[in-house]
């Protein structure tokens, strides 16, 4: 299935496209104890900076999937020449290509909002090794959210559903994962300056159309609809 | 991009801070100042840097319009900040 928001991203081969951007996955990814013996994986990597940031920082192997053509091709295009431990592979969420138990941190940078969340929290569980760390930055609902914008973001943005917080952790929770943490951060809806772009020749008008659309949605929703970062462990 | 597709971006986003990339690989970012048939005029904004987004004021020495691309130079235009989900 097509996604037009999606592909906008890609075309433009956006990098940090996620609330917050690199600062804040940086400033989540500080607090955690990730060594060189861990193996980390990072879903919908797009075209790798963060999956580039871990392997520098932590030295560790990172594993970064991601399932749209020109994003994987982008992300080896990133990793061309350089020799980091990364493996990047073409793969659904929704179904992991990945054995079970094989990583200690997965990472999910506003992905599992975009496909089916039960499942890909499932698969996630699946693949996380025990006593391991997931987190997830994921778009969540606010209080103030009105079925009509509801309506309008789903469509927008090709999603099924939107959470709220304690949604998210009852989700979170049915996966199977037993401590569930919101991790302290700025939730404010702020832009971040994209200085990582590695955008495709000839991109269609429609997708600068795309674009100012988006602009447009993000600023009718104001406060109705924020993000956080769960921390979660499976024991 | 061809050079009719350059011109329609720049008017498109006059007065706002973009990121452009020229064939030699160099990436301007500024303010749209003016456009004209054959060339596009950019400020320089500096980014304060740090979490979040903001420009802190304008590059120095550049008064008036800025400085001027040639439309036919660019390879890759696009907003300089956004909020992506």
């Amino acid at each position: 299935m097509r996604n037009n928001y999606l592909d906008l991203l890609a075309y433009f081969g956006i990098g940090g496209a996620h609330p917050g951007g690199l600062p804040l996955t940086k400033s989540i990814l500080r607090n955690e104890a990730i060594g060189p013996s861990n193996s980390v994986l990072d879903i919908g990597c797009g075209t790798g900076q963060t999956a580039e940031y871990i392997v520098t920082q932590f030295n560790c192997p990172v594993t970064a999937l991601d399932n749209h053509p020109i994003m994987v091709e982008k992300a080896n295009e990133r990793f061309k020449n350089k020799n980091y431990n990364v493996t990047i592979v073409n793969g659904n969420v929704e179904n992991l290509p990945l054995p079970n138990n094989s990583f200690n941190f997965i990472l999910s940078e506003s992905v599992v909002t975009f496909t089916s969340i039960s499942k890909s929290l499932q698969e996630l569980y699946r693949v996380l090794m025990k006593n391991g760390t997931m987190i997830l930055i994921e778009m969540t609902a606010e209080q103030t959210l009105t079925e009509e914008m509801k309506i309008k973001i789903c469509d927008f943005y090709g999603i099924k559903e939107i959470l709220s917080e304690n949604e998210w952790k009852a989700r979170i929770h049915e996966a199977g994962f037993d401590k569930i943490q919101i991790v302290n951060i700025s939730t404010e809806l702020v832009q971040s300056e994209i200085n990582d772009l590695n955008p495709s020749p000839n991109i269609d008008i429609k997708y600068y159309d795309i674009w100012d659309q988006h602009n447009e949605l993000t600023d009718e929703i104001d406060s109705q609809l924020g993000y956080r970062a769960f921390r979660c462990s499976r024991s | 991009m061809s050079n009719s597709n350059v011109y329609n971006l720049c008017c498109r986003y006059q007065g706002k801070v973009v990121r452009i990339q020229d064939r030699n690989g160099r990436v301007h970012v500024g303010e749209i100042t003016r456009v004209s048939r054959d060339r596009v005029w950019i400020r320089p904004v500096r980014n304060q840097g740090g979490y979040g987004y903001g420009w802190y004021g304008y590059g120095y020495g550049y008064g008036g319009f800025g400085y001027g691309i040639a439309l036919g130079a660019i390879t890759g235009i696009a907003l300089a900040a956004a909020l992506f989900w």
